[in-house]
């Protein structure tokens, strides 16, 4: 139990973490995201923005620099990232410590393994557009073995995911289907079916019809229909009834309001 | 063109000025007068001279038409009692200035009998109506301008306890100055009783009437100075102006100490403190505990680079209108904000806990909050505590809470 003392940050430029897409603006966020997303922060994070942002805007101009001079000097990203955590002051000895484990567990996986866990974290961030990005320079990647058939297949998988996501089906519905040529996994047939109920342009071919089977038919129905059941029982859609019981003016400002953060939420996303 | 420091005694009944490097001290009537048929302004002297002459009408007890928020009636205006205030204080700061040929307050100390928060807040509206800037003027009590007069004399008169009467028009005052050394910082321990046997000064002009107040005078000294070590012993205020009608008491007091008459004590003292501002390194390197400073310290322990380390956010001795404090803190499994107050008697430490009530529920360090500290008065400190979040990852819910700490 303590209260961490905070530095005065009088930040008015704050710095923008595109893999978050989110602006920072203190170092104890800084020491947040290093310690919470190491992969967004493995590669590209730590550099001259970073730096400028905190000579310019932390006041730590002799951070900085030291940082500057030791990157120059051809020390480890990951090196630097420790000394920033202990800098700050943020995390605690033994999280600053198990931080270091685990760079240097991620540094011994496969090239393509690393991209595809910062993917999918990005992904479990709902940054789907920048997922997308790794995701498709991932099956650029010449076969070796661990890139294999059954990794692309997961990869495109993973791709598909994210175009639903974004409501780009036609995409989607692709990805899925040669996820599902290389790893023909049924949870990849059901994701497709579903598709196609979705979107009636989205037809599943013969031989992909010919495995919906009566009986996975009506389980994947069952489920379709038990999600729609609890979607309208959400929250957001509480939300959405009731401004639109209210009179007209402040209904406008209301939809306004909510359309402004969807268009930001799928902005972030994208 | 050099500038003044100014230090003004500002009561009910008078005035007093004194530049600290001029011998001269201006005592006036705190009264203004307004000319019935200009828009002419008159103070002290020249005031009464104008009501008698009968073209002025007068407005006595400024400070405590200031204080009931209280409004005048000149000619056909209705002026408020803080705008008068205004105008006198104006008036007053001429005399020194056109006295020494310098037009420009380079600090200015008003001590006042009693410090009130209206009134500070007050005098500081009006001197920055004057065009005094924020940092260049002061208001304090009579007990920091004792304090302040005192620390400015030889050693020898502070080695051991000061005592001072003040007998005014307003008030029968005993203050008592106490020296604390040893400890990591010399303490100067300023404390007064307001006398309740004080008496109107007319009684003097009667044989008889001398003598009771001698009388009172002796009993009120036998009974506050018996059995202490005095220095010195100090007397000031209109009262004293003429001491034969005090004979016992003049020898009660000048019994083995140096005993000394002071008219402007207490508007040399602020010409004192006005000229320690200007200083960076303070002359008076010593926690002056009077009224108007803290008399506790406040604490917080706090984690910085992994030690836990005491942070003062108001330290004893500070003056509590202008001190203000804010800083942000990070909770790591805790819910509550911790002070520690801290009185000179560190027996009496306590520990003052607030919960952060209504703050939303975030993971572990994920919650910063504002701090603001200031006082309401030397007893009641006021907390702010402000959930400002944690950037755009956990925004901020603008939760607020206040909470009254006594001190």
């Amino acid at each position: 139990m303590s209260l961490l003392l905070c530095r005065q940050e009088h930040v008015s430029h704050p710095y923008f973490m595109e893999s978050l897409g989110i602006h920072l603006y203190s170092s104890q966020e800084i020491a947040y995201v290093i310690y919470h997303y190491p992969l967004l922060v493995l590669d590209g994070f730590v550099g001259d923005g970073l730096f400028a942002f905190m000579r310019e805007e932390l006041d730590q101009g002799f951070l900085a620099l030291k940082l500057e001079r030791w990157l120059k000097s051809g020390e480890r990203v990951d090196d630097v990232l420790v000394l920033l955590l202990q800098e700050i002051g943020y995390c605690t000895q033994s999280e600053v410590t198990q931080f270091r484990q685990l760079m240097e567990d991620l540094r011994k996986k496969h090239a393509a393994e690393l991209k595809k866990m910062k993917a999918d974290e990005l992904f479990s961030m709902r940054q789907y557009g920048r997922a997308v990005e790794l995701y498709e320079e991932l099956l650029m990647v010449p076969a070796d073995t661990y890139v294999n058939d059954e990794f692309r297949g997961r990869v495109w998988n993973n791709l598909g995911s994210c175009y639903a996501r974004m409501f780009q089906l036609e995409k989607a519905f692709d990805a899925y289907e040669k996820a599902y040529n290389r790893i023909g996994q049924i949870q990849i047939l059901e994701q497709l079916y579903e598709l196609s109920q979705i979107d009636s342009r989205l037809k599943l071919g013969d031989r992909l019809t010919a495995l919906v089977t009566e009986e996975r038919k009506a389980e994947w129905d069952e489920k379709m229909k038990q999600a729609r059941e609890k979607a309208a029982e959400s929250e957001q859609l509480r939300e959405l009834e009731q401004l639109f019981r209210k009179d007209p003016i402040k209904r406008q400002a209301g939809e306004a309001e909510l359309l402004r953060k969807w268009k930001q939420e799928y902005r972030s996303m994208v | 063109m050099e500038e003044l420091v100014v230090g003004i005694d500002l009561c009910d009944a008078y005035t007093q000025i004194n530049c600290l490097d001029e011998e001269k001290t201006w005592t006036f009537p705190t009264v203004i007068c307004k000319n019935k048929n200009s828009d002419e302004w008159y103070v002290g002297e020249e005031a009464y001279a104008h009501t008698l002459l009968g073209d002025g009408i007068i407005v006595d007890k400024l400070v405590k038409l200031v204080l009931k928020d209280g409004t005048a009636t000149l000619g056909e205006v209705r002026y408020e009692g803080r705008d008068l205030l205004r105008r006198y204080l104006e008036r007053v700061l001429q005399f020194p200035e056109q006295e020494y040929g310098r037009f420009q307050v380079q600090q200015l100390v008003i001590a006042v009998p009693k410090l009130d928060a209206r009134l500070l807040d007050i005098l500081y509206a009006c001197t920055a109506e004057l065009g005094l800037e924020r940092e260049h003027v002061h208001v304090i009590s009579h007990a920091e301008s004792f304090t302040y007069y005192i620390l400015s004399q030889k050693k020898e008169i502070w080695s051991n306890a000061v005592g001072l009467f003040d007998l005014s028009e307003e008030r029968l005052r005993y203050y008592e100055l106490k020296v604390q050394r040893g400890m990591k910082k010399t303490t100067v321990l300023t404390e007064y009783e307001e006398l309740e046997e004080a008496f109107n000064l007319d009684i003097l002009n009667s044989a008889s009437g001398a003598k009771l107040a001698d009388r009172i005078l002796c009993s009120c000294g036998e009974r506050l100075m018996q059995r202490k070590l005095y220095s010195a012993v100090f007397m000031t205020g209109k009262g004293f102006l003429k001491r034969d009608w005090a004979e016992d008491f003049m020898k009660l007091l000048c019994t083995k100490r140096r005993v000394y008459m002071e008219t402007a004590l207490f508007a040399r003292g602020a010409a004192y403190r006005a000229m320690d501002f200007l200083h960076e390194k303070t002359s008076y390197p010593y926690t002056c505990i009077c009224e108007g400073r803290l008399k506790s310290t406040i604490s917080m322990n706090v984690l910085h680079k992994g030690q836990e380390t005491p942070v003062v956010v108001a330290a004893a001795g500070d003056n509590w209108y202008e001190r203000v404090a804010t800083i942000d803190v990070i909770p790591d499994q805790q819910n509550t904000v911790d002070f520690i107050v801290t009185p000179l008697d560190a027996k009496q430490k306590k520990n003052v806990s607030i919960p952060l009530e209504g703050f939303p529920k975030r993971p572990e360090r994920t919650t910063r909050v504002q701090i603001q500290i200031s006082f309401l008065d030397e007893r009641t400190m006021d907390v702010k505590l402000k959930d400002q979040g944690f950037g755009e990852l956990f925004p901020s819910s603008g939760v607020e809470i206040r909470q009254e700490v006594m001190v």
